[in-house]
């Protein structure tokens, strides 16, 4: 009830709501903000307050040269699902928060400490290629099993992979390199926006100085 | 024409009769799993008796030579050759210790760059292992299990690195490298496990001096003459073919090879093991799966 009023309080002033703390602008009409536990760390994901920010550096970045920052297709891989913002906020305080899923960021470890989504996990999509010879471990803590020759991904993770925006392959590539390791197409998930989308949305993101 | 289909069936039915079987007894009737290329041809008459009784010799057969079972009698000397030929002792029976698919010439550009000689030699995989170490620290925090014991978090060059820069002798690092190769500390190419489970550090140590010979301008190492006596387990055959003959050279494996010190034994350079490697793919799964008395097939580079 008090939400519904902050909410129709919201459509009828807005600017005036601007300048109080109140929570203007939500996620969705029914969600002002989001709690994720991960690693013991609680975060909580909100919009940008400032209805009047912009994004600014990286984010607003239009033209990376191409190669090596190419538009990058919808679909990641065969049987591998696209999702979209509020997928990823699901799936980070439903399935990461109970340790179930994954959200891994592809990106070099070198931007990723500049900002990232909260409770993402940092692995460079190099780590994920088949010409890194520690690969295996990578795909074991992912709750890979090995069996004989082979590896069985029936316990493994649910993981969704992102990295820079929809110019950046790094997430594409490492949703086949995992394909081609033989993981579950059900278990991958593309969020092809990337860090890029996220922050065009005023999303929190980690540390919370960096967003664009 | 009753009789003609008749006739016909018969025919038909001893056709597959032949189909079937045929292959069957093609498979018993060559009973050496060597490769009938090289030992069904005509071998020197005064090398090839010689080599029978040694590969008898060094492969301990599975069942006590005194029991009478059928097998011995039928073949007394198949099986044994047949263990020979497969992996020497029927089970390693020494720790296995842990590989990686590094090679020995990354390994020891990444020694000679720890002690600051650049080679430009292929770039070692140091950064990957730290950038894998990182990931999977990331990865066990927001899963909450603790790293997994069979993941060598050191890298074999630091560890030699750190060894040579202190001053160890040649001993000293062999002792230093095994115990952590044992422990499971560290991984290592798989050229460097010798037959008996262990890693060949003098061969790791030879190939970090040559490939740094190299990098001062010396010349690489040369194919050293060939050694031929029956006490190196060193065997030739000379096998005749239909237009030239061709000179095989064979190598019983004792304790303490590995599959780059066989390399160096007759190519002069650790990294040339390929050719021994392909050359003997039906008995190696892997080149660090190499075993006391097998022979392998020595190609001519």
């Amino acid at each position: 009830m008090l939400r519904r009023m902050f909410w129709t309080l919201g459509g009828v002033g807005l600017f005036v709501a601007t300048t109080t703390a109140a929570q203007d602008v939500g996620i969705t009409r029914n969600m002002a903000s989001v709690t994720v536990v991960v690693n013991g760390q609680t975060h909580t994901i909100t919009r940008n307050q400032d209805p009047a920010h912009q994004v600014t550096g990286d984010a607003a970045l239009t033209s990376r040269p191409c190669p090596p920052d190419c538009v990058t297709p919808m679909i990641a891989g065969p049987g591998v699902a696209t999702v979209g913002e509020l997928e990823v906020i699901a799936f980070l305080s439903g399935d990461v928060s109970e340790g179930r899923g994954l959200l891994l960021d592809t990106r070099d470890p070198g931007v990723f400490a500049g900002g990232a989504v909260p409770g993402a996990v940092n692995v460079p999509v190099a780590t994920l290629d088949p010409a890194n010879p520690y690969r295996l471990d990578i795909l074991i803590a992912l709750g890979a099993t090995a069996v004989g020759d082979g590896l069985d991904f029936t316990n493994a993770f649910d993981l969704m992979l992102m990295s820079g925006g929809p110019w950046a392959e790094d997430s594409v590539q490492a949703v086949r390199h995992l394909l081609d390791a033989g993981y579950p197409p059900a278990k991958l998930f593309y969020y092809r926006g990337g860090l890029q989308a996220w922050q065009l949305l005023g999303l929190s993101t980690v540390p919370s100085d960096a967003d664009g | 024409m009753i009789r003609l289909v008749t006739a016909f069936f018969v025919f038909a039915v001893g056709l597959c009769a032949y189909i079937i079987y045929a292959p069957m007894m093609g498979k018993s009737a060559s009973p050496d799993p060597l490769g009938a290329e090289v030992t069904r041809a005509v071998t020197l008459p005064d090398l090839a008796p010689a080599s029978e009784p040694e590969a008898a010799e060094t492969a301990p057969a599975t069942a006590a030579p005194g029991t009478q079972d059928l097998g011995s009698m039928i073949a007394p000397d198949m099986g044994s050759r047949i263990l020979a030929a497969s992996g020497g002792t029927p089970a390693r029976t020494a720790p296995t210790i842990q590989t990686d698919s590094s090679t020995i010439e990354e390994t020891a550009a990444a020694v000679l760059a720890g002690l600051g000689l650049q080679t430009g030699a292929p770039a070692p995989d140091g950064g990957m292992l730290d950038m894998t170490s990182t990931a999977l620290s990331g990865i066990m925090a927001a899963t909450g299990k603790a790293g997994s014991p069979a993941a060598p978090r050191t890298a074999l060059q630091d560890l030699v690195v750190e060894a040579l820069k202190s001053g160890e002798t040649d001993a000293g690092i062999d002792t230093l490298l095994n115990a952590a190769a044992q422990a499971g500390e560290v991984a290592v190419p798989e050229i460097l496990v010798t037959a008996n489970g262990r890693v060949d550090t003098a061969v790791l140590l030879a190939s970090i001096i040559s490939q740094a010979q190299i990098a001062n301008g010396g010349a690489a190492p040369a194919v050293p003459a060939t050694p031929t006596g029956s006490q190196d387990g060193v065997e030739v055959r000379i096998v005749q073919k239909a237009t030239d003959s061709e000179q095989f050279r064979f190598y019983t494996v004792s304790q303490g090879d590995s599959l780059g010190s066989i390399a160096i034994k007759f190519y002069g350079d650790a990294g040339r093991y390929p050719a021994i490697f392909e050359a003997n793919r039906q008995f190696l799964s892997s080149p660090d799966q190499i075993r006391t008395g097998q022979r392998l097939v020595i190609p001519d580079l």
